[in-house]
C-alpha cells in the first residue's frame, strides 16, 4: 500500500504503540488518585506537557484534549466574550475552526473573513482593514490541510500589535506541530492547536496550548481535570503515546526527506501538461489537479493500485465545490479534479515514483472514457 | 385481560376469495411478530392478540403496525360482555379533570342495552368517579370505546393507532424494484408493497466513478424497506462499462434515454430469470428529463411483456418525500454520494426523445452483449 493521505492521518509508530499499552495495562493508573503509582503518572504526564512546550517554543501552559476539535472549540469557545467583540476567521480554516466561526455568526457577533490569496495564504491587507480594537479573537491556520499554504504568522502578529493589541491570536497548528521548525514566541501566539494522529501518533488525542490561563473559561464541566480547564479522566496512555511521537519525529531530516519525496512526484507528474501541481508551501501537501477527471473517481481507480490519495473535502456534482479552494480562485473543474497528495517519512522515493507514473497512467485511461 | 385488537380495511370488498387474502394476512402478521410470545384468534371483523408479553406491547404494536392489510390496532382490556362486568370495568377509568366521550359499538345485537342507551349510562358513571370531568361529543380530550363483539366479549379501549391498510404483502405477486439511491426509489417499493406486492431489488452502480458508499447506502436502504416486507434480495450490477461504451459512441442528449432503455432491458431479463412480475421504478411524472410522457414511451417501450408500475407517477416531490420520512428512509437517501445516474451527465438531456432515434443511436452499440454481461456479473446480497 503506497499510502499518500497522511494529511488526513498518519500511522503511528511502533514505538508509540508500545508506550500507549505500557500505560494502559501497566502504569493505566487514574493520575487523580492519591497513591504513589498514580502520582508518577501524573510526573509522566507532565514531562510530555514540558516536551511539548519545548517543541513549540512557547511559555505558556498545555491543556490535554480529545483532539484538534476539542483544541479548537476551547480555544475559541473558552475565549468567547459578550459584548460589542469582533471575531476574525480565515476562509481557509478547518471546518473544526470554520464551523464555530458560523456559529458565532449565528448567535449575532459579528464575524469577519479572510479572504485568501491566489498563492493560499491570507489576505494579508484585508486582515488589516478589519481588525481594530474590539477584536476579540484572530483564528488563521498555520498550515492549510488542503495546499499546505503556510500563512504568514509574523506578518499576522505585526497586524495584531498594530491594530488590536488586546486581540487573542489561536493557530491551528495541526499540519504544521513537528512539520515544520518555528517557536511560537516568535509569533506572539496566545494560543496553538495540536493532534497527535498527524505526526504518527494515536487519534483522539491533542493539545491546546495557552499562553495565559487568565482570560480562558472551561467549555466542559466536571472533575476539575487539567487545572478545571478541561475535565474529564486525562488519557495518559494517548498522551505519553503522543510524547513518544514528538520526541521521535525528527523535524529537521522529515523535512528534506520529504521535499524529496515531492520533488519526485512533482517530476513525474509534470510530464502531462494537463496536470496542474498547486505547490505553494510545505512539503508535505501537495494540491493536484487533474483536468477533466473528477478527483473522486481517480482516487477510487488508483485504490486498485494500493494507492491511497486524498480527496480533499468530498464533493459531488450536486454541491460543487470545496470552500477553500473556492476562495483561493479555482474555478469548478479544477475544483472537481482535484486530489490532495500528503507524504511522510515511511514513504520511499521508489514508491512515490511508482504512484506519480501510476496516476499519469490511471488518469488518462479515465480521460479516454469520459471525454 | 390486555388483548390487542386488529382492524382489517380492504379485505371486507373481496368476496369468495377473501379467505386468501385473509390466510394471507394471518400469515404475515405471525411471520412479523416471529420471535414474540403470542396467541392470534379471529373473533368476526377482528383478529385479537393475546397471551403476550406486557413489557414487550410497544415493539409489538410498532411491529404489526408495518404489516399490510391491517387498518388499524388498539391495545385494550377484554371483559365479558354482560353489562354489570361492563358498568364496573367503566366505573375504575381515571379520566379526572379531562373531557370525555363514550363510543359504544354493537356488533351483538343480542346485547340487552341499544348502543346510545349504553353509552349514556357509561357516560353517567365516568362523570360520577371523575368529578372533575365532563362530555364533549365534539372533541374530547379523552376517549372511551366499548367494543361489543359476538364472541360474548367486551374490548374497552382509548386508542385507536392507524396501520397502513392496502393489501396482504404476497397477494399481488412480486417484482423487481429499481434501486437508485435517491428519495423516490425506495417510497415506490413501499407504496407497492403496501398494495400487496412483494419485490426484489436492483441496484447499477459505476465504479469507480461512483464510492462503495453509494453502494452502502442502497443496501441501508434496503434493510428500511425489508422492515416491511422481509428478507430482500438485492441484484447489484456493474453498469461501468454500459456507461463508457454509450458516452463514447452515441449522441450526448440521449445518453441517458439510452441508460434507462438498458437498465429496463436488464431488469426485464432478471425478472424473466427469478420469475419476477413487475418492473417498479420510482419515475415521478416531469421530475427530470428522463421522465417526462415521452421519455417514458421510449424507455418503457423495450419491456413487452410484463407491468412496469410507477407508483410516484402523479405524486408531487414533496409528496413523496413525507412517506419517505415517514418510512425513515429519508436521511439515507439524502446521503451525498453519487448515484450512476449523474455520471456522465450531459449537459442537455433530449426532454422528448424517440423511439426511432433511440434505435438509431444503440445500433452503435452491442446492446445485447452488454445486457448479457449486465445480467451475468450480477452479484446478489440478501438484506434484512
Amino acid at each position: 500500500m503506497i499510502y499518500l493521505d497522511n494529511a488526513a492521518t498518519t500511522r503511528m509508530y511502533e514505538g508509540a504503540v508500545d508506550v500507549y499499552k505500557k500505560y494502559a495495562c501497566q502504569s493505566f493508573y487514574n493520575m487523580s488518585a492519591g497513591y504513589n503509582k498514580a502520582i508518577e503518572v501524573a510526573k509522566d504526564i507532565d514531562e510530555i506537557r514540558k516536551l511539548i512546550l519545548k517543541k513549540l517554543g512557547g511559555k505558556g501552559d498545555i491543556i490535554f484534549t480529545s483532539g484538534a476539535t476539542e483544541s479548537n472549540n476551547l480555544a475559541i469557545y473558552g475565549n468567547k466574550r459578550n459584548g460589542k467583540w469582533e471575531y476574525v476567521f480565515s476562509e481557509g480554516e478547518h471546518p473544526s475552526v470554520y464551523n464555530i466561526a458560523k456559529d458565532l455568526q449565528n448567535q449575532g457577533f459579528i464575524v469577519h473573513f479572510i479572504r485568501l490569496r491566489e498563492d493560499g495564504q491570507i489576505d494579508y491587507e484585508q486582515l488589516q482593514n478589519v481588525v481594530n480594537e474590539r477584536t476579540r479573537i484572530i483564528s488563521v491556520m498555520h498550515v492549510s490541510n488542503e495546499t499546505g499554504a503556510i500563512n504568514d504568522l509574523k506578518k499576522i502578529n505585526l497586524i495584531r500589535q498594530k491594530f488590536c493589541p488586546k486581540a487573542l491570536f489561536h493557530v491551528d497548528g495541526v499540519q504544521a506541530f513537528c512539520k515544520l521548525d518555528y517557536k511560537i514566541e516568535d509569533y506572539n501566539i496566545d494560543l496553538y492547536t495540536i493532534s497527535s494522529h498527524k505526526f504518527h501518533g494515536p487519534k483522539g488525542v491533542g493539545a491546546l496550548y495557552v499562553k495565559n490561563l487568565n482570560s480562558l473559561k472551561n467549555i466542559i464541566f466536571g472533575g476539575g481535570q487539567e487545572k478545571g480547564y478541561r475535565s474529564g479522566t486525562e488519557n495518559t496512555s494517548g498522551i505519553m503515546a503522543m510524547g513518544y511521537a514528538i520526541s521521535h519525529f525528527n523535524t529537521k531530516d522529515n523535512y528534506d526527506y520529504v521535499e524529496k519525496l515531492k520533488s519526485v512526484i512533482k517530476k513525474e507528474l509534470s510530464v502531462d501538461e494537463k496536470i496542474k501541481i498547486f505547490d505553494v508551501g510545505s512539503p508535505y501537501i501537495l494540491s493536484v489537479t487533474f483536468s477533466g477527471v473528477n478527483g473522486e473517481t481517480l482516487m477510487r481507480a488508483l485504490q486498485d493500485y494500493d494507492i491511497l490519495v486524498g480527496n480533499g473535502s468530498a464533493c459531488s456534482t450536486k454541491k460543487a465545490g470545496n470552500r477553500v479552494l473556492e476562495s483561493i480562485g479555482f474555478n469548478l473543474d479544477e475544483i472537481k479534479s482535484h486530489i490532495r497528495i500528503s507524504f511522510s517519512e515511511e514513504l520511499t522515493l521508489k514508491e512515490v515514483e511508482y504512484a506519480g507514473k501510476k496516476m499519469v497512467e490511471v488518469y488518462n485511461n479515465i480521460l479516454e472514457k469520459v471525454k | 385481560m390486555k388483548v390487542l385488537l386488529l382492524r382489517f380495511g380492504e379485505l371486507y370488498l373481496k368476496g369468495h376469495n377473501r379467505y386468501v387474502f385473509e390466510n394471507m394476512l394471518i400469515n404475515n402478521i405471525k411471520n412479523m411478530l416471529a420471535g414474540e410470545e403470542f396467541k392470534l384468534s379471529k373473533t368476526f371483523g377482528r383478529y385479537v392478540i393475546t397471551d403476550y408479553k406486557e413489557e414487550r406491547e410497544s415493539e409489538i404494536i410498532e411491529k404489526l403496525a408495518r404489516v399490510f392489510g391491517l387498518y388499524s390496532l388498539s391495545p385494550a382490556d377484554e371483559v365479558d360482555a354482560d353489562v354489570k362486568t361492563i358498568e364496573n370495568y367503566v366505573s375504575k377509568i381515571n379520566c379526572d379533570g379531562e373531557s370525555f366521550k363514550v363510543f359504544v359499538k354493537r356488533a351483538d345485537k343480542s346485547f340487552p342495552i341499544s348502543s346510545m342507551d349504553f353509552a349514556k349510562k357509561l357516560g353517567e358513571i365516568v362523570l360520577n368517579s371523575n368529578k372533575n370531568s365532563y362530555v364533549d361529543l365534539y372533541s374530547p380530550e379523552h376517549e372511551i370505546y366499548v367494543d361489543i363483539r359476538i364472541n360474548k366479549k367486551a374490548y374497552i379501549f382509548d386508542n385507536i393507532i392507524k396501520c397502513h391498510g392496502g393489501l396482504p404483502l404476497g397477494s399481488s405477486g412480486k417484482g423487481l424494484l429499481l434501486l437508485s439511491g435517491g428519495i423516490d426509489s425506495p417510497v415506490a417499493g413501499f407504496l407497492m408493497a403496501r398494495r400487496g406486492m412483494s419485490f426484489e431489488a436492483l441496484h447499477f452502480h459505476s465504479y469507480p466513478y461512483t464510492s462503495e458508499l453509494a453502494k452502502e447506502k442502497v443496501i441501508t436502504l434496503a434493510r428500511y424497506l425489508s422492515k416491511y416486507i422481509g428478507k430482500i434480495k438485492l441484484h447489484i450490477v456493474s453498469f461501468t462499462k454500459v456507461q463508457e461504451e454509450i458516452h463514447k459512441r452515441c449522441k450526448s442528449e440521449y445518453m441517458i434515454t439510452i441508460m434507462r432503455r438498458i437498465m429496463m432491458r436488464v431488469a426485464n431479463r432478471l425478472c424473466e430469470k427469478y420469475n419476477l412480475g413487475a418492473i417498479i421504478t420510482g419515475e415521478s411524472l416531469g421530475q427530470v428529463a428522463s421522465q417526462t410522457m415521452q421519455s417514458m414511451t421510449v424507455t418503457g417501450s423495450v419491456v413487452d411483456e410484463i407491468p412496469i408500475f410507477r407508483p410516484c407517477i402523479a405524486m408531487d416531490k414533496e409528496e413523496i418525500i413525507q412517506v419517505s420520512k415517514s418510512i425513515n428512509t429519508y436521511d439515507t437517501s439524502i446521503l451525498p454520494y453519487e448515484d450512476c445516474c449523474t455520471v456522465f451527465l450531459p449537459k442537455n438531456p433530449v426532454i422528448k426523445p424517440t423511439i426511432k432515434q433511440a434505435m438509431h443511436e444503440e445500433s452503435f452499440i452491442n446492446v445485447d452483449a452488454l445486457v448479457n454481461e449486465c445480467v451475468d456479473g450480477e452479484e446478489i446480497l440478501e438484506i434484512e
